[in-house]
């Protein structure tokens, strides 16, 4: 790829620099970038260490990494990572399990859809923590409320996204498909049902988000265990450390998620017939 | 009978709307007021009662009516708590917008920029931003600054994402026709960039409010006085489930009427944006 740009470049004697400059120019984004963090992160541990603030306000990086390094060798930390992993992975299952083919149903069946979107747009105009105290309620503290809160979080955009998908299946090859007396479930899995792939990635992505929002909110809540319950806690007893690693944490699942479906959508792609 | 069929067709979604919508505020009414306990019961026997529940449990909807009608316009004590949760509301989204859409227009220009503040767009994006709570909480304490803050955190990231993806994808065609007639950075990015930003600025904000709305709940519900968020809590550790509902239908109307204003806007935006765009 840079061979041309190499012919271009004029006297030989100019080649040492204009590797250099080369080299910034194909990673000039990933140079900002890890430049700016890198600043970041340094501005951070010189205002923490200046004295300036305490650092039990704003903690910084290397106490948020010793922090992250003593609690991985303690096993209360592992028990509230296995709970909240469950109640994610929980939750998100259901409400895929649940989101996609009601999604499709709803899609193809006019008649199903105008019976069931009164509650499907009610619940998608509220943000479904809302309901965490009702859940509560019904389902107690432990780790069900929260399995409950992340599959509405998720199923909402699961279902509408899927739902939305089937209706922007092409019209024309549909009736193209007709017209050669295809049958219906010949349309639906040749034509509508690779056509809603990209729909249910997004709407797996947006799910992924509120699910994690589910889990943290449910154990912000009200709790026993968990990641976000760990944050709670040790907000409450100024651990600001603690808390920096449990965001972190958060952060780096929701990266990871996303990067997962990314991953297995490409895979769907591949397979995708390759119609345009 | 043709006329009838007509009448059903005209109005199928309406009709199984409504159909569904009365059917399940009959199940609803019933589980509390114990009408199916009492017509299964000579089938079912003594087992029939698990199908009456408390109203603590699910109120019900006459009671969530009478709570609604109580709380409005008899004591009006919602008021206070509307009021105060839309003071915030409003503040966290006014300084989002004003943060957001500038630092996202500007990263869209400046392709330097969006490379140093992607990394924590992108990190910020992806965490549930609400796990920042406990820490706003530690820093400003549990008043108007934490839910401002929050809501900020939470409206702010799809408002500047927007912003940033309505620079990038302006029709660059244009920018090159208006660049090699001689136009300005200003004037670029005045008549060609902004008026094309306006729809994708929209849907950002469409998204922040709904964002915002998680904001006020959560917060609220995280360790505040007033709100109906607050309201929404207490009634619910106090087991007044029919309050609860109040206050979730409040927020569901609430956040039905604000999106229903911005596609109202985006829609007339619509029709006065430039055709060349697809």
């Amino acid at each position: 790829m840079t061979i041309p740009l190499e012919l271009e470049r004029a006297a030989p004697d100019e080649r040492a620099r204009s590797a250099a400059v080369e080299f910034y120019l194909a990673y000039e984004r990933i140079v900002i970038g890890g430049t700016t963090l890198l600043v970041f992160l340094l501005a951070w541990e010189a205002f923490a260490r200046s004295g300036l603030v305490d650092p039990l306000f704003i903690s910084s990086p290397t106490r948020v990494a010793q922090a992250g390094w003593e609690l991985v060798h303690d096993s209360d930390f592992w028990r509230d990572l296995t709970v909240s992993g469950n109640e994610f992975l929980l939750g998100y299952g259901a409400a895929v399990a649940v989101g996609i083919p009601l999604g499709l149903a709803i899609g193809l069946s006019r008649r199903l859809q105008y019976m069931l979107s009164p509650f499907v747009d009610t619940l998608n105009a509220v943000p479904r923590v809302t309901l965490l105290p009702l859940i509560i309620i019904w389902l107690g503290i432990g780790i069900w409320s929260k399995v409950a809160v992340v599959f509405l979080g998720a199923v909402i955009p699961i279902l509408i996204n899927t739902q939305s998908g089937v209706k922007a299946s092409e019209a024309r090859f549909i009736r193209v498909a007709r017209s050669f007396s295809a049958s219906k479930l010949k349309i639906f899995s040749s034509i509508v049902l690779p056509g809603t792939v990209p729909f249910v990635f997004t709407g797996l992505k947006y799910g992924a988000g509120r699910a994690l929002l589910g889990v943290v909110v449910g154990e912000l809540y009200a709790s026993t265990a968990g990641i976000g319950h760990m944050i709670a806690q040790a907000g409450n007893t100024f651990q600001t450390d603690v808390v920096f690693f449990g965001v972190l944490i958060f952060m780096a699942t929701g990266l990871v998620v996303v990067a997962l479906l990314d991953r297995l959508e490409q895979q769907f792609e591949k397979w995708r017939p390759d119609v345009r | 009978m043709y006329a009838e069929r007509g009448f059903y067709r005209r109005h199928e979604r309406a009709i199984l709307g409504t159909a569904t919508v009365f059917l399940f505020l009959i199940a609803w009414e019933g589980v509390e007021r114990g009408w199916w306990a009492d017509a299964l019961r000579p089938l079912l026997g003594a087992s029939a009662e698990r199908l009456q529940l408390k109203p603590i449990f699910i109120s019900s909807p006459t009671l969530v009516a009478a709570a609604a009608l109580r709380m409005f316009f008899v004591t009006g004590e919602i008021w206070r708590d509307l009021a105060w949760s839309s003071f915030g509301y409003v503040l966290g989204l006014a300084l989002a917008i004003a943060v957001g859409i500038p630092l996202g227009l500007a990263a869209g220009w400046y392709r330097r920029l969006s490379y140093a503040v992607e990394p924590f767009l992108s990190a910020l994006n992806a965490t549930p931003q609400v796990a920042f709570l406990p820490l706003i909480v530690v820093w400003v304490g549990t008043g108007l600054g934490a839910r401002v803050l929050i809501i900020f955190l939470l409206a702010v990231l799809p408002i500047a994402i927007n912003a940033h993806a309505a620079v990038r994808t302006t029709d660059p065609r244009l920018i090159r026709v208006a660049a090699s007639f001689g136009a300005g950075d200003w004037r670029l990015f005045r008549t060609i960039i902004l008026p094309s930003a306006v729809p994708f600025l929209l849907a950002g904000l469409r998204l922040a409010i709904g964002r915002g709305m998680i904001g006020v709940v959560v917060g609220e519900i995280y360790g505040s006085a007033a709100g109906i968020g607050a309201m929404i809590s207490q009634a619910g550790s106090r087991f007044q489930t029919d309050k609860v509902f109040v206050g979730v239908l409040t927020i569901v109307a609430a956040g039905v009427i604000l999106v229903e204003i911005v596609q109202r806007i985006e829609r007339r935006v619509d029709v006065w944006r430039p055709p060349a765009l697809t």
